[in-house]
């Protein structure tokens, strides 16, 4: 308590040296927390985006399906399948998926297509299927021989809501699938590729056509935060205990997509070593200084009967209590900052960029704990650290000889 | 233990110090055998580098002798550790030295109670003794003052109270007058022989100074590291 004291009020010797070492911690805590939130929060909001798009954030399959996919890999009762998952902890949605190909003909247009079965109303609570609908309507809740397709795909084919679309394709029994639809929508997918080939069908018509009798190929779940992605995928593994599905993170089903992500991600861990750096230098040029100046006053307090070991706390708090009031104030000012730019985000250079077909104009800034956390582990103990040796250095103080100096 | 090695506070036997100025060996005190007696009132006297501190520094463990050894109350000082050091000058020994050197950010009470709260003195005990001495020092009224609003014979009193509150058996001062005038200096020497007299307590003090040398019950002189006079006066 006493040598808290005498700590607390020398911080008030040099207010000159105190203020600019607090402002040296709290600069480099705030920089690091805004740095950390507006990259967690840019990032985690591309994902979101492009999860939510059309990925979802857990998938599963029929084993093997991602690496070969075929009509025949296929998930049985997928409603038994959704109603243990709905029930999982953190899963907000999820929606089941046919695909398979075949040649779609307009008039006298004929076009390779991929045919995308979906529940309409499951598509739509997962990835806001009906919001991406340029012309036209949404599905039906119940079949009714409708097709929705990319609006590249009505291009090529010169097709517009209200024609008939003719299928050919085969059946998973073997034999030849073919039907006709009404063009009820044109969809924008995001990117040109899907937009030139998506062929969507209600998914009770797509399972007729196809001979599948119920069975889907793929289930998308989304779950409420990115950050449960990972326990709510063992969650689903183990509670639905099937060797013959595979349960895969967005992070597997998207690899290469994921890996963008990270390489950039790594850029904000280096801006806070930086960080640390900055405050390691500055504390130790501090604390040097303050033991140096002070090196006659701790051998007074040696002589008069003062143990080693508070002579280190001396310093030690010293240093503690600036780092203590960097974090508050930087935590405050932080705080502050991050939650503007999540309301109103930075725009990025040359008006954006473009991944998976969807554009990304602004960079939101999240508030987590790992922003606020990261800094202040690092502040404090960097500070911590570069004073251990000073503060050995003053509890080791030999009093005859620090008292002859001046 | 009999009553006469009882009486013995300090004891320096063969005692020698040597420091190495860049290699060269410099011998400050070159063997001194000396005892001081319960509430003697000891100055010691010498010119600028005969070592008066040096040998204060000895018989009070701040710095390790060479050769020869020092016991304080009956205690060899090598052979403790330095924390059993610090606590032993906690408990044995006020200081009083030459710049004062109170700690600046610790007002006058603060001050005089450290070594009290180093002790582990219950709040009632300190606030007791601190008011007592603040009297005997004639400091009533500036307990609240930081020692930079005090004038320089001020801050020695408050020294000397800091010195003797925890009632140590020995009070050693190095030039405690040097910084003074002469008149607040003999004031202090005064102050300082006046509580040596009621509270019975061993003074040890160096000086360049003539006046304060005359207040002195003993006087042991040193020249070049060694005792050159030592004479008692009744
Ligand atoms: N740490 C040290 N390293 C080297 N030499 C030292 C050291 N301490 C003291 N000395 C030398 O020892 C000698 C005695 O010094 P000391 O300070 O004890 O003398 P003093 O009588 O107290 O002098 P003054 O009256 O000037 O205070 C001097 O020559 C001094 O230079
Ligand atoms: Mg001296």
């Amino acid at each position: 308590m006493l040598t808290f004291k005498i700590a607390f009020r020398n911080i008030f010797r040099q207010k000159r040296r105190t203020f600019l070492t607090i402002l040296t911690m709290f600069g480099g805590f705030t920089l690091a927390a805004i740095s950390i939130g507006w990259a967690d929060g840019t990032y985690n909001n591309i994902i979101n985006i492009f999860t939510r798009n059309q990925l979802g954030h857990i998938q599963i399959h029929h084993k093997g399906y991602l690496d070969r996919p075929t009509l025949y890999k296929t998930i049985t009762d997928y409603e038994a399948l959704g109603a243990t998952i709905e029930n999982i902890k953190n899963v907000e949605a999820w929606t089941p998926r046919i695909f398979s190909a075949g040649l779609v003909s307009v008039g006298d247009k004929t076009a390779g297509v991929r045919i995308i079965g979906i529940d309409p109303v499951r598509e739509n609570n997962t990835t806001l299927f009906n919001p991406k609908i340029i012309d036209g309507k949404p599905f039906s809740d119940t079949a009714a021989f409708e097709a929705i397709l990319g609006k590249g795909l009505a291009k090529i084919l010169k097709a517009k809501v209200g024609d008939k679309a003719v299928i050919v394709s085969q059946g998973a029994d073997g034999s030849i699938a073919n039907d006709r639809y009404t063009i009820v929508g044109l969809i924008d997918c995001g990117d040109e590729i899907s937009n030139q080939t998506s062929f969507y069908l209600h998914i009770d018509d797509a399972s007729e056509l196809l001979v599948l009798s119920g069975r889907i190929h793929e289930m998308v779940i989304v779950v409420d935060h990115l950050d449960h992605v990972a326990e709510a995928t063992e969650e689903i593994q183990k509670s639905i205990d099937n060797p013959e599905l595979d349960v895969a993170p967005w992070q597997v089903v998207a690899k290469s997509f994921y890996r963008a992500m990270q390489a950039d991600k790594k850029g904000s861990w280096i801006s806070l070593f930086v960080i640390i750096l900055i405050v390691a230098v500055g504390v130790l040029n501090t604390v040097l200084m303050t033991v140096l100046e002070r090196t006659r006053e701790y051998g007074v307090l040696r002589a008069i009967g003062t143990g080693p070991g508070q002579i280190f706390r001396l310093v030690i708090y010293e240093v503690a209590i600036m780092a203590v009031i960097s974090v508050i104030v930087g935590t405050a000012l932080s705080l502050l900052s991050l939650h503007l730019l999540s309301i109103y985000g930075i725009p990025f250079p040359d008006n954006g960029f473009e991944y998976g077909g969807v554009v990304f104009t602004h960079g939101y800034a999240e508030i987590n704990l790992i922003s606020i956390l990261a800094p202040t582990i690092a502040v404090v103990l960097s500070a911590m650290l570069v004073s251990i040796f000073p503060a050995v250095r003053a509890a080791r103080i030999a009093p005859a000889r620090a008292m002859r100096m001046h | 233990m009999n009553d006469e090695v009882n009486q013995e506070v300090i004891v320096a036997r063969g005692v020698k110090r040597t420091y190495s100025d860049n290699g060269v060996p410099v011998e400050a005190v070159r063997g001194i055998d000396l005892i001081i007696t319960r509430g003697e009132f000891t100055a010691i006297v010498g010119p600028s580098g005969s070592g008066k501190t040096t040998f204060l520094n000895l018989i009070s463990g701040l710095d390790p002798v060479s050769e020869g050894e020092v016991r304080l109350n009956g205690k060899k000082l090598s052979a403790m550790s330095g924390r059993e050091l610090s606590d032993f000058r906690r408990d044995n020994i006020g200081f009083i030295f030459q710049a004062y050197n109170l700690i600046p950010v610790l007002t006058v009470e603060e001050n005089i109670e450290y070594i009290m709260l180093l002790q582990g003195l219950s709040r009632q005990e300190r606030h007791q003794r601190v008011e007592k001495i603040l009297a005997e020092v004639k400091l009533e009224g500036y307990a609240d003052r930081l020692p930079n609003k005090l004038s320089g014979g001020q801050r020695q009193r408050v020294a000397v109270a800091r010195a003797m509150v925890s009632h140590p058996s020995i009070i050693l001062a190095d030039e405690p007058t040097a910084n003074l005038d002469s008149k607040t200096g003999a004031e202090l020497l005064d102050m300082m022989r006046n509580l040596n007299q009621t509270t019975g307590m061993t003074f040890v003090f160096s000086t360049h100074d003539e006046m304060i040398m005359e207040r002195a019950e003993r006087l042991i002189v040193l020249k070049d590291g060694l005792i050159s006079s030592d004479e008692t006066r009744q």
